[in-house]
């Protein structure tokens, strides 16, 4: 298997360095049609904001992986701050391993990010349509989907949020049946706060509501998100008509009192009520808590969650793992299956040839009634010769044992077999 | 005067045909050892199919996971043939008696996940659903006899309807009790926050209350009906009959109670856990109501 990787992640360097790294999607597109050009007939890049990793398939001759980390740093103009020791290499069967575990996000910096899946699809979408992908890397796309979708779909490797901001989304589809029936008010334009009203439109929130100390912070967020105004002043009476409530305001004081919400939630029926109070100092007294259908979650609360959901994605790894190694046989199985059958031909092509050339050298030394009975029978010894051999090597490529390539490579190295189906003999 | 006329002679409608009681006890003593095994057989593919759904549940089984489904259906169909034996060998449907009743209501709960199973493909609520028909079929299972004689009246259309609409009722309210227990300890878990099984498995708060909402009014829908069929039928039936008897009363008693629940849920709003608590409530009533009344106090509507 003549694959090869190089590439920069969060666990090699800063994200300074990484950044620098990044390639955009035009960039994308040049740097694999040049790196077609110059070093690998088949190539794809991945470029997220922890990782820039090229995956390229050696041609007839090799190449330096130095020589293409090299030109990855000259084609972002890095060299200031970006070292060829900034990168990690990986070959054959490591590489495809690599890249398994890249799309299953246990190489990930949140372990288990669901992003990655999609980022490793784009990537090859857009090496597709730069035709940079041959059979191998088009074989390669399909299986590393394949697995990216199995690791999710068969282990807890993507579940439970990792972000705070997420976390109480999450929460909210816990209470809520249908978020787009449901309306939420943020209290404050603090960052996660924000970031958690993004999370919440994103899952099709029906109805945002803003209120900020300073009103132009808040129209100005309304015009980023959509929603409507609210006066600060009439906080605690907007909680009666909103499903969910985000408070993030910088306040030494508490912004919600219990008597407020034991007020709201007679208002509203007794509707459940869930407060997300990413404050600190805190917004909401903690004692609406104890309200019935009242579900307040602090910081510390939602970072608890967070904190359990990571060990219990951690714990999931191993099941990754033999997905990974389970996909990572099958795929080398049939790279084997691809490399057994040219390789075998090569051989018997080799051997006929010397056959036919030693029976025409010396055909005139038999009798012109045998020299038919020669040709049948030297044919019949090469055929007995090479059906042992090549038994063996189809069925061991078929159950996909590890050393099936090894004896092809053996093969070709010991008969001087190139991949353009040559031997040094010329046949 | 016409209609009163045919809805006199549709009372009198025998269910199935009586027929001769020496032949009847040939039939029941043929079916004898199949119904004897298959009694005992039960209980213990009930246990096994709540076990394959706990272990789904609780371990993530895989082997269990693919095994639920088959068991399910083939469990349906032995229980089928179960009260089809049944039917045949007694020579009427086993309607006559709390544990006959309770195998019937083990099968109807079974029926109804199936086919919640198979519209929501969600069946992470099965373990605690099939538990309770897990329930009523080993109390079925430990106090069923056989009956080759039974009351005249027993044979009547009338009793089939009644029995049916019970049976609806008492299922639907079976699962609003557990989309209700379910919703409780999800409850507890969001708030305490200390997010396990259950948070990752169960469906949503909202959508367990719609359940056992959905369910309770089915089932107060349907002991209306069994309940208004029933104070047509039985003063026609019992000469001993009393609107006193505890288990009207206590069927009564249930009924109101729901129909407390219902009313305050459309007019005050009464939601969440308030809602829950009362529906388990309710269905501890209903539970005390098929066991201790229906067959220790009750005198004319007991059937065992």
């Amino acid at each position: 298997m003549n694959l090869v990787s190089v590439g920069i992640s969060h666990l090699t360097a800063a994200v300074e360095i990484r950044e620098r790294m990044w390639l955009s999607e035009e960039e994308l597109r040049r740097a694999v049609t040049k790196i077609k050009e110059q070093f690998y007939p088949e190539c794809m890049l991945v470029s997220t904001c922890n990782r820039t990793e090229l995956y390229g398939i050696e041609g007839k001759v090799g190449v330096d992986a130095r020589e293409v980390t090299e030109f990855l740093i000259e084609f972002k103009n890095a060299g200031d701050a970006v070292r060829t020791d900034h990168f990690q290499e990986w070959k054959s069967d490591e590489a495809v391993e690599h890249l398994f575990r890249v799309v299953s996000g246990i190489e990930s910096q949140v372990v288990g990010d669901i992003q990655i899946l999609n980022q490793v699809k784009e990537a090859f979408a857009l090496a597709r349509e730069s035709h940079t992908l041959g059979p191998v890397m088009n074989r390669l796309m399909q299986t590393t989907l394949h697995v990216g979708k199995r690791t999710r779909s068969e282990t807890g490797i993507g579940e439970g949020a990792v972000s705070v901001s997420y976390a109480a989304v999450e929460l909210a589809g816990k209470i809520f049946a249908d978020l787009s029936r449901k309306s939420s008010l943020l209290i404050g334009a603090g960052e996660t706060g924000e970031l958690t009203l993004k999370h919440l439109l994103g899952k099709g929130i029906g109805q945002v509501f803003i209120a900020n100390r300073t009103r132009e912070k808040a129209e100005a967020l309304t015009r980023q998100f959509g929603g409507t105004v609210v006066d600060f002043e009439n906080v605690a009476d907007a909680i009666r008509n909103v499903d969910i409530v985000i408070a993030s305001v910088n306040s030494p004081t508490y912004v919600v009192l219990p008597e407020h919400v034991h007020k709201v939630m007679k208002q509203r029926s007794n509707n459940p009520l869930l407060i997300i109070d990413i404050a600190v100092p805190r917004n909401v007294d903690p004692a609406s808590k104890k309200i019935e259908n009242v579900f307040l979650y602090d910081i510390d609360s939602l970072s608890g969650v967070v904190d359990r959901n990571v060990e219990e994605r951690k714990s999931e790894i191993p099941k990754v793992e033999s997905i990974v190694q389970e996909e990572l046989q099958e795929f080398l199985r049939w790279v084997g299956s691809l490399e057994v059958g040219p390789a075998i031909q090569q051989f018997h092509d080799l051997l006929e040839s010397i056959r036919h050339q030693e029976v025409e050298k010396n055909i005139h030394r038999f009798k012109p009634e045998d020299r038919e009975l020669v040709d049948l029978v030297t044919r019949r010894i090469l055929n007995k010769v090479l059906h042992t051999p090549a038994t063996v090597l189809k069925q061991e490529s078929e159950e996909g044992k590890e050393e099936t390539m090894a004896r092809v490579k053996a093969l070709r190295d010991l008969f001087g077999f190139s991949d353009n189906g040559k031997d040094r003999h010329g046949a | 005067m016409r209609s009163t006329a045919f809805f006199h002679s549709f009372l009198e409608i025998p269910i199935l045909p009586v027929s001769n009681p020496v032949l009847r006890r040939k039939h029941a003593m043929e079916m004898k050892p199949l119904i004897d095994v298959l009694s005992i057989a039960m209980p213990i593919l009930y246990a096994l199919l709540v076990l394959a759904y706990g272990l789904v549940f609780f371990r993530d089984v895989e082997f269990a996971s693919r095994l639920q489904r088959p068991l399910i259906v083939v469990i349906l169909l032995v229980h089928g043939i179960y009260l089809g034996a049944r039917t045949i060998a007694f020579q009427h449907p086993p309607i006559t008696s709390v544990f006959e009743i309770m195998t019937l209501l083990a099968a109807s709960i079974a029926a109804a996940y199936l086919y919640i199973e198979w519209r929501t493909t969600s069946r992470n609520t099965g373990f605690f659903i099939l538990s309770l028909a897990f329930a009523f079929q080993v109390v079925s299972s430990v106090g069923i006899h056989d009956m080759t004689t039974i009351p005249e009246y027993l044979h009547s259309m009338v009793l089939g309807f009644h029995v049916s609409a019970a049976l609806l009722g008492y299922t639907a309210i079976s699962l609003s009790a557990v989309y209700g227990f379910l919703y409780l300890m999800l409850y507890h878990e969001i708030k305490s926050t200390r997010f396990g099984l259950i948070y990752n498995r169960l469906p949503n708060l909202e959508m367990l209350e719609i359940m056992s909402h959905k369910s309770e009014v089915l089932g107060f829908i349907s002991l209306t009906v069994a309940i208004t069929i029933g104070l047509i039928w039985l003063p026609r039936v019992f000469k001993d009959f009393s609107y006193f008897d505890p288990k009207l009363l206590g069927t009564f008693a249930i009924w109101v109670l729901y129909a407390i629940g219902l009313s305050a849920k459309r007019k005050f709003g009464w939601q969440g856990r308030k809602m829950m608590v009362l529906t388990l409530i309710a269905f501890g009533f209903v539970f005390l109501s098929m066991t201790v009344i229906n067959l220790y106090l009750s005198r004319f509507h007991s059937f065992h």
